[in-house]
């Protein structure tokens, strides 16, 4: 298909940033995307993909082990201890909520801004939210010391008149968490609707595997038609939801800050928190959907779709988010001098200089010094360097909760409390555990479900927006329906 | 009515059996007709009779179904068919008895529940001990109920009858005159006059028998001293609250050398309620005690300088104007008090003002040495003491009493070489463990040579198990008992149990052995014999009007008699005393010094865990013992806390490694070392515990705990569990953090007599913005006086005992999890070498702005409307957030159950589950606690009030903790009411509250500890 763009590069040759670059590459037909989207879903899985999901499996039951080892014998098989009764399992629960802000703000926030470059990472984006709040939940639920009363956290009308305590962050971090799953899931869904038809239709129904596949797809896309009346109907109701999740991505991290900062030990106690810990979210949370899309868009032969310039964008909100985190580690450095309380000041000097220094400079080096790499634009489209970073951005975020939560609880108010603190080796089976889980619901995710908006990518190709006609456009008008049905 | 009527069945079969033919009656107790078991005997078949295959199938098939159990299971509760007349369910019962350890006798009374002992409390009565309690007798009440006591007599490890273990003893006995041998009975301390006698008469019927007494807490030389100072071997109790000026010479009187009465004269002149001012306390010491923890002055010195400062003193006392002794004149000479001081490393200025202090004080001022300095120093003290006029400070009415003199260390040489020599046939043990304490002496492998022994005692231990009988006796409270530790104070001592298991009462067994064959043992036996003995001895000292039954009653009931005017009387000081004892050396080598460990003492109490678990007062540490040495030390012979030293007598004569502990304020070259670890037969709890050092007791030298040593590292580590982090002297930023964020204030006491003002602590002021809640009525408040606790655990052990508080263990310690609800907090400022301690009772603060309450998600610690903040155990699911957000950390965190997980599940052993105070909930898995102010005291004080239609009182509640204090540092009650003693303290100049500007309102006040020094804080 032949489209007329403005040329990216001026006369002189240079390139000419003022043009935004294609995010849909190779002018694909719509047909092709259809079938490069479908391919993994319609195709036996490879064996490399066996591989991937045998070994995310098997991380997975380490951390049913874990949680069963701990449900059994008590907390105590964790490191946990008074002062740092709060360890493991709530910096993972604060990692892995982070890890899914980046959904939310790519399919959301990014989708009301208009960013078209956003459409091709956003349903993988929007899966991982989905997962990583999976992976969350799971901790603050069985981190109690008596897992099987989940119920009391929750208002229910009682014999005992007995009603939560709404003055506790832990209430309201029940209801931001479970508010946003919700939320995350029907927009998922909601994106999915489309796509699902799509399958369904794709689906021949012949044999017996076939038949089960379609009627899970007819059943998923809610008898979609892909009438014109749908699409209104979708378009408003994505735009509605869109709305609805944009407040939640500052919220439930806000709230989750709130957990820290509401309460009253030195350096916890900090009205910094909730822009601190929002913008290592987003930073944590690109890091961790560009260190999934460079696999996906390789194994996938998604290149096109996932092009080198929407994981340089990402690159840029890495750099931007990991500076503003690192301006917060000298604000909150630079308050506790300005306050002139000695417990804070202590706490923080403690931090970078006391015998938990080394996780402290770990998440330094990792979260402000690694991400300085991408002021360099060769190094922003390298996929190896994004790669690495990527990674040591999540370590380095993970090593963040663990330097707030751990170094705090052990040397608070009365020296004559401190204490120290040693992870078990369930802390270490439910940290691993947990990625286990992520894995495995990403990797059945990849191979059941489309990892690629099939209908939105086609909204974004080139030429596929109504124009002005300023000049021939050769795109046929029927093309303008987005997402049509394939050809 | 004769044993014939008596013994008239009710039901019978037979016209013989009506008649009590005896043989049928004989026949009847049998099981198996005459002859059935003749050719076997069933004991000899198996280990596993029929009875007890059958319990063994029955536990098995319980312990099935306790699978199936829900979590909430509560068992079975089994009401009373009939009521007993003086028990009345849900109110306890009280009775006045005594417990004792080795070496102390304590008046007590004791908490009974529907029959079930649950808490061993102070008898305030009292006139020696005031109801107060140290935290070793507390916890009596566990091993009362330990699983592991003996429960029938033992030969080896095979149970045997006590007839056979009658007639072994009754032949040796009788065959001793005979055979020319000899026997011994080896007991603890004698305080008991009954027993005495008993022993006496025993010694008088069996030629050749001896008796021993004997303990190692026990073995000072003060008595001796006294008696060649004195000319009699009687101690005068020292009048504490008179003396205002102390020099405690390396003794540890606060602590594990003292008595409740010591603590509670010293801190009465603590108080800034009481007008009679502060009295200064000078320590001189190799080791930091807990005594030394205390001191206004402290001076490090090695133990065996000791006589050479009492010289220097008395020399500097001369120059004063002090008139001495004649034979302390040519002693004293030449040692001036700089020259010791520069020779010591001491500071002049310190030692100036001690001098001063005792010479301006005369007739107030005291030296008072310690248990294990020789005897040489002890009787240069009388002599000093005698000059200054301390003989005002001595008190002659009601003085430790000893009922026979403690056998000396020679003594019992001699006894371990006699029984080497095969001259015994027959040794008897009671309520001592030789084997253990007397290693030095290779007494065990002595007990071996002996034909037939015998141990006494409720549990298995080292004699016992090298004994050729073991039989079990009354613990203190299933037992018949009188004590007489204070000339005239006779304390009584009764069941408040039927016994346990088959065990007897030891005095009982003895009147056996002392009586005929024909002698038949029984419950009323001593019962009767200590009737009889009271009749004729203290029923007639007392002159009573009322008849004999009434006098014992009343006796019964307050736990004791005080007898007025028994006095001893000692003559006046023998000055020629001093010139009869051996001079002792200064050595310039390592020195080592033992003490008695604070938490097994000479190792009795090492199977207690919860005594195993409540912290060393100085170093923290439990579940160990170590060898403590100053920092330089440690530097020089190149080891760290935690590496290993190995220690030798000189003669090679014992041999111990042990781990290191660098220990500030210690003394150079001296190592300090606990005694009472390592037992290798003391039970579940208390086998391999820390290491048995008592090879290391040179019982030939006159100062058996001191002694010159050789010190080596050695190889590898050992991991010393300790509740608070080791202290970094060397990180300034965490130095003297204590004072610097306001958890504890220190003042001048001189500066604060001037100006009371100047012993505020000067903090910003703190405002709400919304106004504050207004209680009514009744807010409980607590007031905790720093300069009266001395840190003795006390309080820890009753809150243990009265809140059903779970031991650990010291894996579950290591990783931070104790459970204890009061801890004492210590903190050093200054340097490694001269640290200043300061120590903080921490416990619940009951918040009026509690952090805690606003961030429990479920409700499950809240306000109550008399100002405590309360716990709903079934609430709690555990997300422990309170814990996080409390900035006193006083929270403690069921991460397991640890009834289950403690020691194979130690405490749902049957038995020990009686230990349990019925009225405090036993907390599951997964849920906070904390210090409650005893709520189950309060309601019942509540209840009380309603039931009597009167209004609740703040003083109506005691709560556990401030009842047990040696030292009545603590206060509780109503501060609403003005007149209330909390209120009182609460308007006090020196009241201030930890972390004030945290502005969390604890309903605890502190009172500022003030320093009786020279120099201003």
């Amino acid at each position: 298909m032949q489209v007329a763009k403005k040329p990216n590069t001026l006369p002189d040759g240079h390139p000419d940033f003022s043009v935004q670059p294609s995010v849909v590459l190779k002018q694909p037909t719509l047909h092709d995307i259809t079938e490069v989207i479908s391919r993994p879903i319609e195709t036996k899985a490879t064996l490399k993909w066996y591989i991937a999901f045998a070994f995310s499996v098997a991380l997975l039951m380490v951390e049913l082990v874990g949680w069963g080892i701990s449900f059994y014998y008590g907390t105590g098989m964790w490191g946990n201890n008074v002062p740092v009764a709060w360890a493991f399992p709530i910096v993972n629960f604060v990692f892995w909520i982070g890890i899914g802000h980046a959904g939310t703000l790519i399919s959301a926030i990014l989708f009301l801004f208009r960013q078209k470059w956003r459409n091709g990472i956003a349903r993988f984006a929007e899966a991982m939210t989905i997962f990583a709040v999976m992976c969350a939940g799971l901790f603050p639920l069985f981190h109690t010391g008596r897992p099987f009363l989940p119920l009391y956290l929750m208002p229910y009308p009682n014999k005992h008149a007995v009603w939560v305590n709404f003055l506790s962050p832990l209430v309201w971090d029940v209801f931001a968490v479970s508010t946003y799953f919700t939320v995350s899931l029907f927009f998922w869904y909601t994106g999915l609707i489309p796509d699902f038809a799509t399958l369904r239709d794709r689906t021949l129904g012949k044999d017996m595997v076939s038949k089960i596949r379609k009627t899970i797809y007819s059943v998923l896309s809610l008898g979609w038609r892909f009438s014109n009346r749908h699409w209104r109907h979708y378009e408003r109701v994505y735009l509605i939801l869109a709305g609805l999740s944009t407040p939640l991505v500052l919220s439930v991290h806000t709230i989750v800050s709130f957990d820290f900062a509401v309460s009253g030990l030195p350096g916890w106690h900090t009205t910094i928190f909730p822009p601190y810990f929002v913008a290592g979210a987003i930073f944590s949370g690109f890091a961790m959907v560009v260190t999934m899309l460079v696999f996906i868009r390789y194994i996938f032969d998604m290149q096109h779709l996932i092009p080198i310039d929407t994981l340089e964008k990402m690159n840029k909100i890495i750099l931007l988010t990991g500076t503003l985190v690192g301006y917060a580690y000298g604000m909150e450095f630079f308050i506790a001098w300005y306050s002139g309380n000695l417990i804070e000041q202590f706490t923080f000097i403690n931090r970078a200089f006391g015998p938990y220094a080394f996780a402290y400079w770990v998440m330094i080096s990792c979260n402000v010094i690694s991400p300085q790499m991408f002021w360099f634009r060769k190094l922003r489209r390298s996929v190896p360097i994004m790669f690495v970073i990527s990674i040591f951005v999540n370590i380095g975020m993970w090593f963040e909760r663990y330097v707030i939560t751990v170094t705090s609880l052990a040397r608070d108010f009365l020296p004559s409390s401190w204490g120290w603190y040693n992870p078990t080796l369930v802390d270490f089976m439910l940290l691993l555990g947990s990625f286990g889980m992520f894995f495995t619901l990403t990797l059945l995710f990849v191979k059941f479900m489309p990892v690629v908006s099939i209908a939105e990518v086609k909204s974004v190709m080139d030429g596929a927006q109504v124009h002005h006609h300023h000049e021939e456009d050769p795109v046929d008008t029927e093309a303008t329906i987005i997402g049509g049905q394939p050809a | 009515m004769d044993l014939q009527q008596k013994n008239k069945p009710l039901y019978w079969q037979s016209l013989e059996e009506l008649n009590s033919n005896p043989e049928v009656l004989e026949a009847k107790n049998h099981e198996f007709k005459k002859g059935v078991t003749e050719d076997f005997d069933i004991r000899e078949m198996s280990g596993i009779s029929r009875r007890r295959f059958l319990a063994a199938m029955g536990a098995s098939a319980a312990f099935t179904l306790t699978a199936c159990k829900n979590y909430m299971d509560k068992g079975e509760i089994i009401p009373y068919n009939v009521q007993p007349d003086d028990v009345i369910v849900g109110r306890p019962n009280f009775y006045a008895s005594t417990v004792t350890s080795r070496g102390q006798a304590v008046s007590a009374l004791i908490k009974t529940r529907e029959g079930r002992p649950i808490k061993i409390m102070g008898n305030p009565d009292h006139p020696i001990d005031q109801g107060k309690m140290r935290p070793h007798v507390q916890s009596l009440i566990m091993s009362l109920y330990d699983p592991e006591r003996v429960a029938a007599p033992l030969k080896g490890s095979a149970g045997v009858t006590w007839e056979v273990v009658d007639e072994a003893v009754g032949s040796a006995l009788r065959s001793l005159s005979q055979n020319n041998k000899k026997a011994a009975i080896v007991t603890s301390r004698l305080m008991s006059p009954s027993a005495k006698k008993i022993l006496d008469k025993l010694s008088q019927k069996y030629t050749g028998l001896g008796v021993f007494n004997y303990s190692l807490t026990q073995l000072s030389p003060r008595l001796s001293a006294w008696k060649k100072s004195y000319g009699v071997a009687q101690l005068p109790e020292i009048n504490w609250t008179k003396a205002d000026v102390v020099l405690a010479l390396e003794s540890d009187f606060l602590g594990a050398e003292g008595t409740e009465a010591m603590s509670l004269g010293f801190s009465k002149r603590r108080d800034v309620m009481n007008d009679k001012g502060f009295s200064r306390l000078y320590v001189a010491e190799g080791n930091l005690s807990l005594t030394g923890m205390n001191a206004d002055y402290r001076l490090r010195l090695r133990p065996d300088a000791q006589y050479e400062l009492v010289l220097a003193l008395a020399n500097a006392l001369q120059e004063q104007g002090l008139a001495l002794s004649a034979a302390l004149v040519p002693q004293a000479e030449n040692h001036t008090l700089s020259r010791f001081a520069s020779s010591h490393g001491l500071a002049e200025s310190s030692l100036k003002h001690l001098v001063n202090d005792l010479y301006k004080n005369r007739g107030k001022a005291l030296l008072y040495a310690g248990d294990r300095l020789p005897e040489s120093v002890h009787v240069l003290v009388n002599t000093l003491n005698a000059d200054l006029g301390a003989d005002a400070l001595y008190q002659r009415q009601n003085a430790p009493f000893y009922q026979a003199q403690p056998s000396a260390p020679a003594e019992l040489a001699q006894l371990s070489k006699d029984m080497l020599a095969g001259q015994y046939d027959l040794v008897i043990h009671w309520n001592v463990n030789p084997a253990y304490d007397l290693a030095a002496l290779a007494y065990a492998d002595a007990l071996a040579k002996v034909p037939v022994s015998v141990t006494l005692d409720t549990h298995l231990n080292e004699t016992g198990e090298k004994s050729t009988f073991v039989l079990p006796i009354h613990h203190d409270l299933e037992s018949w008992g009188d004590f007489e530790a204070y000339a005239g104070v006779h304390n009584l001592q009764q069941p408040v149990i039927a016994p346990l298991h088959d065990s007897r009462q030891a005095e009982g067994i003895l009147l056996t052995w002392l009586a005929d064959d024909s002698a038949q043992y029984s419950e009323k036996l001593y019962h009767n014999y200590l009737k009889n003995n009271w009749q004729d001895t203290v029923y007639r000292k007392t002159n009573s009007l009322s008849d004999f039954t009434t006098f014992w009653q009343g006796a019964l009931h307050d736990g004791f008699v005080s007898l007025k005017g028994t006095k001893i009387n000692y003559g006046s000081l023998n000055v020629n005393a001093l010139s009869q004892v051996k001079r002792p050396k200064l050595e310039k080598d390592y020195l080592l010094s033992l003490h008695y460990g604070y938490a097994t003492l000479d190792g009795e109490f090492a199977n207690s865990g919860w005594l195993q678990e409540i912290p060393h007062p100085v170093s923290k540490v439990v579940w160990d013992n170590y060898a403590a040495m100053s920092v330089t030390t440690a530097k020089e012979l190149g080891v760290k806390t935690e590496s290993m030293v190995t220690v030798t007598l000189p003669g090679g004569s014992g041999t111990v490694t042990l781990p290191v502990l660098e220990q500030p304020g210690m003394a150079d070259k001296v190592i300090a070392v606990e005694l009472g670890y390592g037992r290798s037969k003391a039970g579940e709890i208390g086998t391999g515990v820390g290491v048995d050092v008592n090879a290391l007791i040179d019982l030939n030298s006159d100062s058996p705990f001191i002694a010159k040593v050789d010190v080596v590292k050695a190889a590898g580590s050992h991991h010393l569990v300790t509740t608070q982090l080791h202290h970094a002297f060397d990180v300034p930023r965490e130095q003297d953090l204590h004072t610097a964020r306001g958890i504890t204030h220190e003042a001048n006491y001189p500066e604060y007599e001037k100006n009371p003002e100047s012993a505020k602590m000067h903090g910003h002021k703190t405002f709400n913005i919304t106004s504050t809640h207004v209680y009514e009525g009744i807010k409980w408040g607590m007031a905790i006086d720093m300069n009266k606790c001395t840190g003795c655990n006390a309080c820890v052990m009753a809150c243990n005992v009265e809140n059903n508080v779970p031991i650990v263990g010291p894996d579950q310690v290591d990783r931070g999890r104790e459970m204890h609800w009061i801890r004492l907090d210590r903190y050093y400022s200054g340097s490694a070498e001269e640290p200043t301690v300061t120590q903080q009772m921490m416990l619940c603060q009951h918040c009026d702005n509690a952090p805690c309450e606003v961030v429990c998600p479920v409700n499950a610690t809240n306000h109550s409307p008399d100002g405590l903040n309360q716990m709903a155990y079934n609430r709690c699911v555990g997300t422990r957030y309170c814990s996080n957000n409390c900035p006193y950390k006083v929270r403690r965190f069921n991460f397991f159950d640890y009834r289950d997980r403690f020691k194979e599940a130690f405490y749902h052993k049957d038995m020990n589950q009686l230990v349990h105070n019925p009225e405090v909930t036993v907390r599951s898995r997964g849920v906070m606690e904390k210090c409650t102010f005893c709520i189950q005291r309060i309601m019942w004080a509540r209840q009380e009030a309603i039931r009597e239609k009167r209004d609740l009182k703040g003083s109506d509640v005691v709560t556990a903790c401030q009842e047990i204090c040696p030292s009545e540092a603590i206060v509780f009650g109503d501060s609403n009411d003005p007149q209330s003693s909390v209120s009182q303290y609460r308007k006090h100049v020196t009241a201030y509250h930890v972390l004030e500007e945290f502005n969390a309102r604890p309903a605890i006040t502190y009172v500022t500890k003030l320093r009786n020094t020279y120099e201003k804080v």
